[in-house]
């Protein structure tokens, strides 16, 4: 498994995919590149989507939660934080009210991005198969 | 952009912070420690000191990271970003 990510426009689509070189199953590494697009695309920008390894219900990290503070802190607006499992979701947003007072809820709706999100970061099923992936 | 006199051993310094960004009015030592460029640009964004953002006595830069770049033959001076962090994961 390799972690990816994707940065959601205003209408919650795909917007940009997230995979670069140094992923690994356990981290996406700091990217300028990730921030320009961020930069770039503040006034459409709805959020970002990032997977993590395994299956069942996820949280995001602290290093999750800083990063988010961080972005929404620099583009000066809130965004939604997707994360997901090999077959679970959850959404995490600030609450507030301290700087990193994030929540999240579970989701069980399935974006269109979703499917893709997962074959990008080759989960191996339960029986420790890899995933194939399409694009 | 600020009209300064920026030495080789210095950098102008570019600020990101909430839907803004501006340069520090001042350039400052290249080689300063990335603890010391937050300290420094959270001061300025605070006190209104950054042209093009508005002061912000709750900025806190502590998640942001700091990129250097050095002078090449297409731009004349060294560059510092001071953007916010983007990993996830552990």
């Amino acid at each position: 498994m390799m972690e990816a990510g994707v940065v959601l426009d205003e209408f919650g689509d795909a917007l940009y995919w997230h995979l670069p070189k140094e992923r690994s199953c356990g981290a996406l590494p700091d990217s300028v590149d990730l921030w320009s697009i961020f930069w770039e695309n503040r006034e459409n920008l709805s959020g970002f989507a990032h997977s993590h390894p395994g299956f069942g219900k996820t949280g995001p990290s602290h290093t999750d939660i800083t990063t988010f503070a961080a972005v929404e802190a620099g583009l000066g607006k809130r965004l939604d934080w997707w994360i997901t499992s090999g077959d679970s979701m959850v959404l995490v947003r600030w609450k507030g009210p301290g700087r990193l007072d994030y929540h999240r809820v579970d989701v069980t709706m399935e974006p269109n991005w979703l499917r893709t999100l997962r074959q990008v970061s080759t989960y191996r099923d339960r029986q420790g198969k890899n995933r194939r992936v399409r694009w | 952009m600020v009209d300064m006199v920026i030495n080789q051993d210095e950098a102008r310094v570019n600020v990101t912070w909430n839907g803004q960004n501006g340069d520090l009015p001042d350039p400052v030592y290249f080689e300063s420690t990335d603890g010391d460029l937050r300290a420094m640009v959270q001061e300025a964004v605070q006190n209104g000191d950054v042209p093009g953002i508005a002061a912000d006595p709750n900025a806190n830069f502590t998640d942001f990271v700091v990129d250097r770049f050095r002078a090449t033959g297409e731009e004349d001076w060294n560059k510092i970003h001071i953007r916010p962090k983007t990993p996830f994961g552990r």
